[in-house]
């Protein structure tokens, strides 16, 4: 499944957005096969922020096992690089960019 | 001949509103015109203009300061983080077209969303007089301003590290720990991304950062290992940001 985060707007800040967009997205998530790929494309998206992304992507992180079978898309937009340091480093986790 | 006196109809394009603001402006006392008479009609001066253009900061200091402030022109003021993210998203849209802007862009306008957001999220239903915030830029001036009259820092981090007693110890945690006034919410992320932003990531176009809030006031720069915080001289509840770029 890819995960085309311009659907849920060109600017993805705040949290009560992010909150907003996992709910909305959560429905989709239960048709995911245990062993299936979960890509996000960033592509279409302006300005990425850790308020909007700490509400989406820290739970799809944790969605069944831990970032296993979850992968970035590589964005050259430098907000989003930025946003999923911050992540990491305040989740102490490590997100998967795709080769 | 010089040309001493601006129409309104000029001020407005001058200043890129509309008549109606100008006249609003009028009524709040935010940009008072020169007339003959009562009635008559309003002419501007040219520096007058130039110098409201230039002191965008100074409305907002003003805003935060005193006592009973009058009401925003709408064109800086947001209710909700509605209103503040449709702005941002048009600030967005004008900085990208900026030929330099063209990669930091995203970087500026996703600090300036992390700064509007902790003042509505840190005031959500405890606004001690005005909700909302002041939201302004000059794009000729590269300057981006934002201002609640909230509670600030300090009495929003208390709540969850009462020990906290000044207004420098609360700003110097809010720009580097992980540490919510919302607690047990995870949050308090923004200001860290802020200073990560300003200090490390952005060399492409190199920040600044004034941040005040209570008598408190940061200072930040591309390549600062540590925080520069020092005393203002005026002390208000709430916080006061001004990005250049």
């Amino acid at each position: 499944m890819t995960i085309q985060l311009k659907k849920f707007g060109n600017t993805l800040i705040s949290r009560q957005n992010g909150r907003e967009a996992w709910l909305a997205f959560n429905y989709q998530l239960q048709n995911v096969k245990p062993d299936e790929s979960i890509r996000v494309d960033f592509d279409g998206v302006d300005t990425f922020s850790p308020s909007w992304a700490d509400e989406f992507l820290t739970p799809l992180f944790r969605f069944r096992s831990d970032g296993k079978r979850l992968k970035l898309k590589k964005s050259d937009n430098l907000s989003v690089g930025a946003t999923v340091d911050t992540l990491e480093e305040v989740n102490k986790i490590k997100f998967k960019w795709e080769i | 001949m010089t040309k001493k006196l601006f129409k309104i109809s000029e001020a407005a394009e001058f200043l890129g509103v509309s008549i109606d603001t100008l006249r609003r402006w009028d009524k709040n006392d935010l940009l008072k015109p020169i007339r003959a008479s009562v009635g008559s009609y309003r002419y501007y001066k040219k520096e007058d203009l130039e110098l409201f253009l230039n002191d965008i900061f100074v409305m907002a200091k003003k805003w935060v300061l005193v006592e009973n402030p009058k009401e925003l022109a709408s064109e800086f003021y947001c209710v909700d983080s509605q209103t503040f993210q449709s702005r941002l998203n048009k600030l967005g849209q004008q900085l990208e077209n900026i030929n330099d802007l063209e990669k930091s862009f995203s970087l500026i306008t996703s600090i300036t969303g992390e700064i509007g957001n902790n003042s509505f999220d840190h005031n959500l239903g405890s606004w001690p007089d005005i909700q909302g915030i002041l939201f302004a830029y000059d794009l000729n001036k590269r300057k981006i301003i934002l201002a609640d009259r909230g509670q600030g820092i300090l009495k929003t981090l208390k709540k969850v590290r009462p020990t906290l007693a000044t207004d420098s110890d609360a700003l110097e945690v809010s720009f580097t720990e992980i540490i919510s006034g919302r607690f047990p919410e995870n949050r308090g992320n923004g200001l860290k991304y802020v200073r990560k932003v300003v200090s490390e990531i952005n060399k492409l176009t190199p920040l600044t950062l004034y941040f005040q809030s209570g008598s408190a006031v940061l200072n930040l720069k591309y390549g600062d290992l540590a925080l520069d915080i020092s005393e203002s001289d005026f002390l208000f509840h709430g916080c006061l940001a001004l990005i250049s770029f």
